[in-house]
């Protein structure tokens, strides 16, 4: 579904050229859940634009379905870390998550549905005429989520979706993003740098080591379909997990050079 | 209650002030400030039905129609250079020139173009207002969010619904700001190009008043020039309201 | 829309660079593989706008040429700036000047004072405020034109005439601004200044004053414009002493070239007092932890 083949990244700055990605190479299968972590500042964000699409790599290729990115490729949908920023203050919560489907050449009834439908499956039935500001963080986040949902993408990106929310919204977001997968069946790549919920989403954890940016490890989370914040997190396996993932950052940091 | 306090407050220095005004020039023997209970009796008389017809109205006229094609133009041009970066580049300080150049000095200029007529009149609208409308909607665009451009761009949205419904929204608070500052422009020069050359309009009876000793009369066109002036600003804030409620809304969340 | 320039995002902003690669600048890029671009970043603005300054020149040289407008309204930009080059020598040109500089200088320090007195008075005394609110903003709209007629009659056309359209455009700018600065005064701080019992004019002085200052700065800058707007209208429509009464006589005696040089000296000098305010207000708030934005009320 998703192939990274030795994408690298360097910016100029003064004059001087600055590696933020040395060289990654990954593939992301249909239907997986993976995970991506790895230390602040370790170009996690960059990865995921050019992976979207929005940002032209200094080397290497990314692949949507054997075809190389070279634009924000169809069917693929991101959610970013600053819902504040990403949703549009000028619209109201049903038209942000229309405004992405208008251009599939839907008719306006079947556009209404798919809204309706997605903000159903993120807990805001029937929120259409709020305005996002007049929600909390974790429900505009929730909104993020629902119009990349009705845009029906076989490919979701996830930018550090849930940095700036509590952690007790985090946790339901958590659940929710499961859920999401499981009901619709699409392929989501998570960016996170938090080791927890890298362990506790994923099917798989890619460990990602700081400037210039390698792949440092890949672990399977072999942790079972049905997760529970309580149960699974408190589990032997989960503790094992945490640690090794929690060994290769450590490793990461030291690897990387400064 | 608390409506009718805020009437009342509203209210009350207009009308003091007014009071006073009326008082303190009711006895005045001065020729230069004849008592306001004159100047509101004379405001009856100058201003009927034939003078609203052939003075007023074609400089409101003039005013609509300048101040809309300012609009058009501004806008229109601002997005096209706030989104090409080498264009801004290029243009940025001929445009600060161009805005520091006082708009009213443009008046001669465009009387050698364009006569005395209508036309001249109107350009000199334009020649003013377009360029606070201009540089607003530039550094309107240039502060659209990069987290927006990117939601936009990631789904996909084309070039022209990236246009409609993110980067005019976003710069759309600035866009205002600099209509509203075109506005206040658009009335001086409205009244200027009158004053300056012309046989009919609210400037230029203003002025044949003051040159015929009408002194009354005046102040009566005066008064009615800053009424005007009032009720445009007024009808500015309704349209403000309208177009950015969300923006008010969510600042007054905010705050 | 080319926004394309991701080979050099941190170059371009400064403040672009200290966050990181992790937030780069660029945005939707529409160009498969953008070639590397030589590395000039911050000289590239600079240049491009040397660039547009030259194609205008360019283009006001050349235009009359063309016979696409009249030749005899719009003169060169060589024979503009022969006329200026004239002008610069003549004590009338230095006399004009000094006399709008003066209108200016004199209107605006009228407007600031009046206004600074007056907005810290106003909102201090929250009754009064309340009360005036409106009627600023019912006196604010006025058209300081509308104004003209009566300084013809009451001055002429001598300075004074320009003086009373100069300070009454510049002191609105001015009380605006103070009063919304009076209105930022944070009530913590205020309740603080009261606990302590500091005097009226304590109070004042320590604590309406500074809150207030950055907005009397920017009232200050948004003044200074406008001064210089109506000073040179003033001279036009008025015909009192200064660069707009040149340019009005200019116009009349069909000496196009003078006018249009000195034009250009009316927006040179806007551009002057634009750059110099900004350069004060730097100087003035420099201990200020903010940079304030202008209040819109």
């Amino acid at each position: 579904m998703l192939e990274a083949d030795g994408i690298g990244k360097d910016y100029r700055v003064d004059g001087a050229v600055n590696t933020a990605i040395d060289s990654l190479t990954f593939q992301v299968a249909e239907g997986e859940l993976v995970c991506i972590v790895g230390p602040s500042g370790c170009g996690k964000t960059t990865l995921l634009r050019i992976c979207a699409g929005l940002l032209a790599p200094t080397r290497g290729v990314a692949k949507v379905d054997g075809r190389e990115v070279d634009g924000p490729p169809a069917d693929t949908a991101v959610v970013f870390q600053e819902y504040g920023r990403s949703l549009f203050p000028w619209m109201r919560v049903g038209a942000n998550v229309d405004l992405p489907l208008r251009r599939l050449g839907l008719t306006r009834a079947e556009r209404r549905e798919r809204v309706a439908e997605a903000l159903g499956l993120v807990d805001l039935a029937g929120r259409e005429r709020a305005w996002p500001w007049q929600l909390s963080g974790g429900m505009q986040q929730r909104v993020a989520i629902a119009r990349a949902v009705a845009y029906r993408p076989r490919l979701l990106l996830m930018d550090e979706p849930f940095a700036a929310v509590d952690a007790q919204t985090r946790a339901e977001l958590e659940d929710l993003i499961r859920d999401l997968w499981h009901r619709l069946g699409v392929t989501v790549v998570f960016i996170t740098h938090d080791i927890d919920e890298s362990v506790y989403l994923g099917q798989r954890v890619l460990v990602l080591s700081s400037s210039p940016t390698r792949m440092q490890a890949e672990i399977h989370i072999g942790l079972g379909e049905d997760r529970d914040q309580l149960a699974t997190r408190s589990s032997p396996e989960f503790a094992k997990l945490r640690g090794a993932v929690w060994k290769e950052i450590q490793a990461a940091k030291k690897g990387g050079g400064e | 209650m608390n409506l009718l306090r805020r009437a009342l407050a509203l209210t009350a220095l207009p009308a003091i002030l007014l009071g006073a005004w009326w008082i303190a020039s009711d006895g005045s023997t001065s020729f230069y400030f004849p008592p306001l209970r004159e100047i509101l009796a004379e405001f009856g008389e100058t201003w009927t039905a034939d003078r609203w017809a052939a003075d007023v109205l074609p400089s409101v006229a003039r005013l609509g129609a300048g101040y809309g094609a300012s609009c058009l133009l501004g806008v229109g041009l601002g997005l096209l250079i706030g989104r090409t970066t080498w264009l801004m580049h290029l243009a940025e300080p001929v445009l600060e020139f161009a805005r520091a150049v006082p708009p009213p000095v443009l008046v001669p200029v465009i009387m050698l173009f364009a006569g005395i007529g209508d036309t001249m009149k109107t350009a000199v609208i334009v020649s003013g207002c377009v360029w606070p409308i201009l540089l607003n909607t530039i550094a309107g665009v240039r502060s659209a969010d990069a987290v927006q451009l990117d939601t936009a761009a990631a789904f996909g949205l084309g070039r022209t619904r990236t246009l409609v419904s993110v980067v005019v929204p976003a710069a759309s608070p600035r866009i205002v700001t600099g209509m509203r500052q075109a506005l206040a422009v658009g009335v001086i020069l409205m009244v200027i190009s009158e004053m300056f050359a012309a046989q009919s309009g609210l400037g230029f009876a203003i002025v044949q008043f003051q040159r015929s000793y009408a002194i009354p009369a005046m102040w009566s066109g005066i008064l009615l020039l800053g009424c005007l002036g009032v009720a445009l600003a007024a009808l500015f804030t309704l349209f403000d309201r309208a177009v950015l409620h969300w923006y008010h809304r969510m600042r007054e969340r905010s705050a | 829309m080319s926004r394309n320039d991701d080979r050099s995002p941190a170059g371009t902003r400064p403040a672009e660079a200290r966050s990181g690669p992790d937030r780069p600048q660029a945005r939707r890029r529409r160009h498969p593989r953008p070639r590397p671009r030589p590395a000039s970043p911050r000289r590239t603005p600079l240049l491009l706008g040397a660039a547009g300054v030259a194609a205008a020149l360019a283009i006001g040289q050349i235009l009359p040429h063309t016979g696409l407008v009249d030749p005899d309204y719009t003169p060169t930009t060589g024979a503009v700036a022969a006329a200026l080059a004239d002008d610069l020598v003549r004590s009338e040109f230095w006399r004009a000047l000094a006399d709008t500089l003066t209108a200016w200088a004199l209107g605006l320090a009228i407007a600031v004072a009046a206004g600074a007195v007056l907005g810290i008075l106003i909102g201090s005394l929250p009754f009064v405020r309340a009360a005036t609110a409106s009627t600023v903003e019912f006196l604010r709209p006025i058209p300081s034109v509308a104004l003209v007629p009566l300084a013809v009659l009451l001055f002429g056309t001598r300075l004074p005439s320009t003086l009373l359209l100069v300070v009454y455009a510049a002191f609105w700018q001015v009380l605006v601004q103070v009063l919304a600065g009076v209105r930022d005064i944070d009530p913590v701080a205020a309740d603080t200044a009261r606990s302590f019992r500091l005097s009226p004019w304590e109070r004042l002085r320590h604590l309406a004053w500074p809150t207030a200052l950055p907005y009397l700065m920017t009232g200050v800058r948004l003044a200074a414009t406008v001064a210089l707007v109506l000073a040179i209208t003033a001279e036009l429509v008025i015909g009192s002493p200064g660069l707009g009464h040149e340019i009005a006589v200019a116009q009349s005696s069909g000496a196009t070239e003078r006018m249009y040089a000195l034009i250009w000296v009316a927006g040179g000098l806007g551009v002057l007092v634009n750059l110099a305010v900004r350069a004060v207000e730097r100087g003035a708030l420099g201990w200020h932890p903010s940079v304030r934005s202008e209040a819109t009320a």
